[in-house]
């Protein structure tokens, strides 16, 4: 009887080494991923911070009229044409509009029709 | 017979070494473990536990469409330990390399008999990753939030900054300090024997909460718009500063509030606080004739005036309390509409005496002026409206035409706003929504009324007035091709601070309205501080309006009015 309850407390005193052993472990991996995670993290707010840079409207304005050569729409060059059963029949004619998608608004470009000087 | 051990002796004397060893190691134990127990039990915890101060970071700033402003990220401070360097000019010469700093100033500060120096703090994230290759003995980094505004000088004036601490000085920063800061919180951390750290203290505890996220009523867009049109306004005309402030009038919403010079920031050491202030709510200045749209609102609810009553111009010339009142274009009889339209001085005083001390007075205050509009920025200013007591013989005169008061760019906006919205004075406001970290409103901020200066039909007539101002009178450079814009010019002369008397030099030229007329989406006020030459508010400041309208309007997708010729279209 003896032998036996010996093996049992010898048996229970490994496992209980053992489980402290693998908490010790999980605990370095746990700490491992927390950092990984702090670094991703970082990074992402690294590239927020760029992706708001690059859009920022100045930048854009500039790319637009310096690499692109766009310049602001001159008055009369933007009409908005109501796309509803309303649609005078000669716009409507004119521009097709019934073929374009559909939506509350379309913006056309157009030329200049009010005959003025920008 | 007896034998006699001969090991006897020995046995015993060995027994009582070993007998006295454990004697001394049971003392030992418990010298150790009761007597010294709670001494050592100490010292170990100091030894394997840190506690460190852990704050969640500052939570960002965006623009009403989600676009961030201001940001935090945590970026590396560079420290040295002085005691470990063997070639401290040599570390300098690498460190100057790659952070950009001159040499001797880092040889300077790594000579120095201390155990820890700072080198550099918050560097750049690709700075510090260069320091990390070069891995020098003696030199370290930590990571420190530091305040991003990714979008440079837009909107700087609104958002403010933040100090090397985090904290806000200025702006929205400041005023909403308390939500933005994130939650402090001591964490107790496991170390093993090479200082890292063994297992989390307890796996349910809770990061620190990161600062709340604020969303503006500021639209990036219209922001950059007006940054864009005053700069090149103050440029074209050499002027000391200009403001332009955007307002939604039916909520006192603020889409944009654009101040030049500007300022990065990001980069604000070294530059004054004259460059930082929010001039457009901390600078009061005499508005000149943009006030008299006021008094006009006071004489029409008053019924003082109509707005076909005749009102006799002097031929430009016009005697009170012993001082001449004139008028830059001599006239004769002239319609109370014409009064506003052509910004006659004379038809406005006799307006203002018409309707006495006490009226004018209780509408202006009203209006809003001499009193704080309570926005939800710091520094604002009150203005300067004095009562009635304190006027002199030509106060009522001189008040009816922009001068013996002193309001700023932002009451300006607010008022001619109510006018816009049919009498409502609304209070503006810049900061719409606080979220917390896990995106649960926490505050939603919107429209506030403060009062009802005059009725809906008042404000109706007198926008009336005021479009008349821009299709046939000094505002004419304010009309925004297909739209109805009412508005009202004012040149005002400045105070020379050498003589105490007005300059005949130094102006403030200024437009103020709202488009379109008959139903009002932006409340606009243009204010160029000391131009060169030509100083007129409608030869300065409308064309700014014109030019901010018409690029503002379609982005908001209000249509012009009238029906559309269509003469060619291409897809």
């Amino acid at each position: 009887m003896k032998p036996i309850a010996v093996i049992v407390g010898v048996a229970l005193l490994l496992l209980y080494v053992w489980e402290r052993n693998e908490i010790v472990r999980a605990g370095y991996h746990i700490e491992r991923l927390k950092e990984k995670k702090v670094a991703l993290q970082r990074e992402r707010n690294e590239l927020r911070v760029k992706v708001s840079a690059l859009t920022a409207p100045e930048r854009i304005a500039r790319a637009a009229s310096d690499k692109l050569e766009m310049m602001p729409p001159r008055p009369g060059q933007v009409v908005l044409v109501r796309v509803s059963p309303e649609v005078p029949a000669e716009a409507g004619a004119k521009a097709k509009v019934k073929d374009r998608p559909a939506g509350p608004e379309l913006r056309l470009a157009k030329y200049d029709v009010t005959g003025r000087e920008p | 017979m007896t034998t006699r051990d001969p090991y006897r002796g020995r046995r015993i004397v060995t027994a009582f070494l070993l007998m006295l060893g454990f004697v001394l190691v049971l003392f030992r134990l418990f010298s150790l473990q009761v007597l010294q127990a709670e001494e050592l039990t100490a010292k170990a915890d100091r030894q394997h536990r840190k506690t460190v101060t852990v704050e969640g970071g500052r939570g960002g700033i965006y623009d009403r469409q989600g676009n961030p402003l201001a940001i935090n990220m945590d970026v590396p401070s560079v420290f040295g330990v002085p005691a470990s360097l063997e070639n401290p000019s040599g570390v300098a010469r690498d460190l100057a390399r790659v952070l950009h700093i001159r040499a001797d100033e880092i040889e300077k500060k790594l000579k120095q008999e201390r155990s820890f120096v700072w080198i550099a703090r918050k560097v750049d994230p690709e700075q510090g990753r260069s320091l990390e290759r070069l891995s020098l003995d003696g030199i370290g980094t930590v990571l420190e939030g530091r305040r991003f505004y990714p979008k440079g000088p837009l909107l700087a004036h609104v958002l403010g900054f933040a100090g090397m601490d985090g904290q806000g000085l200025e702006g929205v920063e400041r005023r909403y300090e308390s939500h933005l800061q994130g939650e402090k919180q001591l964490v107790v951390l496991q170390r093993d024997a090479l200082g890292r750290t063994v297992f989390p203290k307890g796996l349910n505890e809770q990061a620190p909460a990161p600062g709340h996220n604020i969303t503006l009523t500021i639209d990036e867009v219209i922001q950059y718009i007006a940054e864009k049109e005053i700069d090149e306004a103050v440029a074209a005309t050499k002027a000391k500063g200009g403001i332009a402030i955007v307002m939604e009038p039916r909520t006192g919403a603020i889409l944009a509030l654009a101040i030049s010079p500007k300022f990065d920031p990001n980069v604000v050491k070294g530059i004054s606080a004259d460059r930082w202030r929010n001039r457009a709510l901390t600078d009061a200045y005499e508005p000149g004739s943009t006030m008299k749209v006021f008094i006009a609102a006071a004489a029409l609810e008053e019924k003082v005036m109509e707005p076909g009553t005749m009102v006799y111009g002097e031929n430009g010339q016009m005697t009170v309390a012993n001082t001449v009142i004139h008028d830059h274009e001599k006239s004769g009889w002239m319609t109370f509409a014409q009064v506003i339209q052509k910004s006659s001085n004379i038809g406005a005083a006799k307006t203002a005496l018409a309707l006495g001390e006490e009226r004018t007075y209780r509408y202006l205050k009203a209006f809003g002026f001499g009193e704080r509009t309570e926005i939800d920025l710091p520094g604002e200013a009150a203005g300067l409206l004095k009562e009635p007591k304190d006027w002199g013989r030509r106060s009522l005169a001189s008040i009816a035409i922009g001068q013996e008061i002193g309001v700023t760019a932002l009451q300006l906006v607010t008022a001619a706003s109510a006018v816009a919205n049919g009498g409502w004075l609304m209070k503006p406001y810049v900061v719409s929504e606080i979220r917390n970290s896990r995106e649960q409103v926490v505050a939603q901020l919107g429209p506030q009324v403060r009062r009802r200066p005059v009725s809906a039909e008042t404000a109706r007539t007198l926008a009336g007035i005021m479009e008349g101002v821009v299709t046939n009178g000094t505002g004419t450079r304010a009309a925004v091709p297909g739209f109805r814009v009412a508005g009202k010019t004012g040149t005002a002369q400045k105070i020379d601070p050498q003589t105490g008397a007005y300059s005949p030099t130094l102006f403030v030229g200024s437009f103020t309205g709202f488009v379109p007329a008959e139903d009002p989406r932006l409340a606009i006020v243009v204010v160029i501080d000391e131009p060169h030459a030509e100083a007129w508010g409608g030869v300065v400041a409308a064309p700014v309006f014109r030019k901010i309208a018409e690029q503002a309007l379609p982005y908001l997708g209000v249509s012009s009015r009238g029906p559309v010729r269509l003469a060619m279209a291409s897809y």
